[in-house]
């Protein structure tokens, strides 16, 4: 009972603390709002928003056979009415008016259609180059316009090369083909159209793109990328919390009120153990809070409630080990408050906590992520957040108890004998 | 059962080279108001540690209620009160927070824990302000809930290490009061200070330290007859008084010549209305002037003088 006291007592007083409600809660969740903002902001649903690209055509082709025009159809892709948010399209007289309009940042992109595109579609050993130019300091809108018209030309490439295969086993047969090589590029682009219908109705028969099972198919990718940043941040500054409740027992002693403690009828080993239990429940609020929290503000989803819940009990013996490990090497809270700050950043930036938004980290750097229980948290988590069933978690959260309890058992025999 | 309440034999405590405890011996009656007086370092802080089973003794024991401090440290801790020199409060809860968390460090619940804060709230004479953050606290409020804590378990011994040091007049004084009146209601006080008026205004015994030793042990008037009758004359000078000291000592009815800092001097004598008109007449032949004087009766200032030279506040 008296441990429960104990260690209420700590929670009470550290939850009074503003520093410390602001450290426990309000910063990982600012600082991973901020991130997020920085890269691009937040959109209603939760995904990015990217800023309307200006594109000028220059559409010079000649046309073909029967009337067809691929330019028509390259400008038609273009000004679909689904793109209208993400690009306005105006065209021009020549190629030279289209640059201009770029260097004079009247426009952020030309495309600029050759005379003999048409030709070029019709016939199966023709060629013509679809020209690009943008403003050299943007990178998305450009990107975005050159994605559409590659869908453009692959769909005339795809037409082309159906119809050059039939009109060459046709001929092998030594049957005319002119007909039926007509009817099959027709059904090709019958094909295409349809194809197209379907991805706008969200209905996608050839490739289905599901999210992983456990993880809720109403996340959306932006809440997916700022996922990863808030596992980051949480569990930086639940590893940060930890040392910092931790730190109560070097403040106690330097309060007086740890030696008076001692002079109680209470037992040392339930003095200290009231203090490490204090700093495991504070963990637990805090964590869940947190994930409630960013769930609630980022629509994170955290993966299955088993999952979470073996990732959650890893990361809290994990970081409550870390944190009483590290204040036992302390002597006094003039020495927390630099010990803190440089052990808590250095073992999360070769944790990983650091980096969590950054794809495909060199190898050598992943590898040493693994060398810190901070590492064995964002991995236990990552894998969690992409629906890993609780099989999967077992030997991650095995690490992570070891990590809490070698940690764990340092810290206090330190405190135990300093305290003997 | 035996009536002492404390009793401690050849009790030593090492740290390192330095002895800060050598071989004190002393008995406590129960009931007893018994005063520790010596100056900072003289190991009373070291010998009140041991008592409270914080620190372990180098050599020797002490029973506290017939319980050996080194062999039955839970029952000692059961039975005593500790009130530290620094208030040991923990400042961002209330005051009543405070004694709910200390009672119940000494086993006490519910009901009647919550009865025994009220209780004393009214002693400590802070129930009005029992809601209020301790770290909002004047330094004599402190110190009051820092008593209280001691209280809650009515304990057979109270420790109370220099509980008045750096508090207003008033909080002293209440201080003070609240120490008779425990006394009064049965707790024997083991109480430590540099202040030899508390120790002549509280205590029924009190033994005066040095560097570690008992160098002297009694009721206040048996250590006031150490010294004799003899009068404590303090002196403020003026001027280099390195030759004077000479022919004051050489003074008949002087047994005793200190310095205190620059420009004090005290001296023990027989009798200071008969010999201050000679302190006087050598002064003036030395070319010292003398700023101001004070003669003060036998008090436990002058034994502690007469007994190691130096003054208790050095």
């Amino acid at each position: 009972m008296k441990l429960l006291d104990i260690a209420l007592k700590d929670m009470t007083r550290h939850f009074r603390s503003a520093f410390g409600l602001v450290m426990m809660f309000v910063a990982p969740l600012l600082v991973t709002g901020l991130i997020a903002l920085a890269f691009g902001g937040l959109a209603g649903d939760g995904g990015f928003s990217l800023p309307q690209t200006r594109v000028v055509v220059a559409d010079q082709d000649e046309g073909g056979d029967a009337g067809f025009r691929a330019g028509g159809l390259l400008l038609d892709a273009m000004n679909d009415p689904d793109m209208a948010s993400y690009m306005v399209v105006s065209t021009a007289a020549d190629p030279a008016a289209a640059r201009q309009a770029v260097e004079l940042r009247e426009a952020d992109v030309a495309v600029i259609i050759p005379p003999d595109l048409s030709a070029a579609v019709t016939t199966h050993d023709g060629s013509a180059v679809v020209e690009i130019v943008h403003d050299p300091t943007l990178t998305l809108g450009p990107g975005l316009v050159k994605a559409v018209v590659d869908g453009v030309v692959d769909a005339f490439n795809g037409a082309r090369i159906a119809t050059h295969v039939t009109a060459a086993q046709l001929a092998e047969q030594g049957l005319p083909g002119d007909r039926v090589v007509g009817q099959v590029a027709m059904r090709y682009a019958e094909w295409v159209q349809a194809q197209g219908a379907e991805r706008d109705r969200g209905e996608y028969a050839a490739i289905a793109i599901q999210p992983p099972p456990g993880v809720a198919d109403d996340v959306s990718l932006g809440a997916r990328i700022i996922g990863t940043i808030a596992v980051g941040m949480v569990l930086f500054f639940v590893f940060f919390t930890a040392a910092s409740t931790a730190e109560s027992i070097v403040r106690e002693d330097e309060e007086g009120t740890l030696a008076r403690l001692f002079t109680t009828p209470t037992s040392r080993s339930t003095i200290l153990a009231g203090k490490l239990l204090a700093v495991g429940l504070t963990l637990i609020v805090q964590t869940i809070v947190l994930i409630l929290l960013a769930r609630l503000i980022f629509g994170i989803s955290w993966g299955r409630p088993l999952a979470v819940t073996m990732v959650l009990l890893g990361t809290i013996v994990a970081a409550a080990g870390f944190g009483v490990c590290v204040m036992s090497f302390v002597q006094n809270t003039r020495q927390s408050g630099p010990v803190m700050g440089g052990v808590l950043t250095v073992s999360a930036m070769l944790g990983g906590l650091m980096t969590t938004g950054i794809p495909n980290l060199p190898a050598a750097l992943t590898t040493v992520t693994l060398f810190t229980p901070h590492g064995w948290a964002l991995h236990a988590w990552k894998l969690a957040m992409e629906g890993a069933a609780a099989g999967a978690l077992v030997a991650p959260l095995l690490v992570l108890l070891g990590y809490g309890a070698a940690l764990f058992g340092v810290g206090v025999i330190r405190f135990r004998r300093r305290f003997a | 059962m035996s009536s002492q309440a404390i009793s401690i034999r050849d009790l030593h405590k090492h740290f390192g080279d330095i002895h800060a405890v050598q071989g004190i011996s002393l008995d406590v009656q129960q009931g007893e108001i018994f005063s520790l007086l010596g100056p900072n370092g003289a190991g009373k802080t070291t010998a009140i540690s041991i008592l409270s089973c914080l620190l372990e003794p180098t050599q020797g024991d002490a029973l506290v209620m017939g319980h050996s401090v080194t062999r039955e440290s839970a029952a000692v801790r059961a039975v005593i009160g500790v009130v530290p020199q620094d208030v040991a409060l923990y400042p961002d809860l209330t005051a009543r927070e405070n004694l709910l968390f200390w009672g119940k460090m000494y086993g006490l619940r519910g009901r009647p824990l919550a009865a025994r804060v009220d209780e004393v709230l009214e002693t400590i004479g802070l129930t009005d302000r029992q809601k209020g953050r301790v770290d909002t606290f004047s330094g004599g409020m402190k110190r009051r809930v820092n008593i209280g804590v001691a209280l809650l378990h009515r304990p057979q011994v109270i420790y109370m290490d220099e509980p008045t040091v750096g508090i207003d007049p008033q909080s002293r004084r209440n201080i003070l009061d609240s120490v008779k009146e425990l006394n009064r209601q049965g707790m024997t006080v083991l109480y430590t200070t540099h202040y030899m008026e508390e120790a002549e205004e509280l205590s029924d015994y009190i033994a005066i330290m040095d560097h570690g030793k008992v160098i002297a042990y009694g009721t206040h008037p048996e250590l006031v007859r150490i010294v004799g009758e003899q009068d404590r004359i303090t002196l403020t000078t003026s001027g280099d008084y390195d030759g004077l000291l000479d022919r004051w000592r050489r003074l008949d009815g002087v047994s005793r010549v200190s310095t205190e800092g620059e420009d004090t001097v005290t001296l023990l004598a027989t009798d200071g209305n008969i010999i201050l008109p000679r302190v006087f007449e050598e002064a003036t032949r030395a070319g010292v002037r003398i700023a101001s004087v004070q003669v003060q009766e036998p008090n436990l200032e002058a034994v502690f003088l007469h007994l190691t030279g130096r003054a208790l506040r050095d």
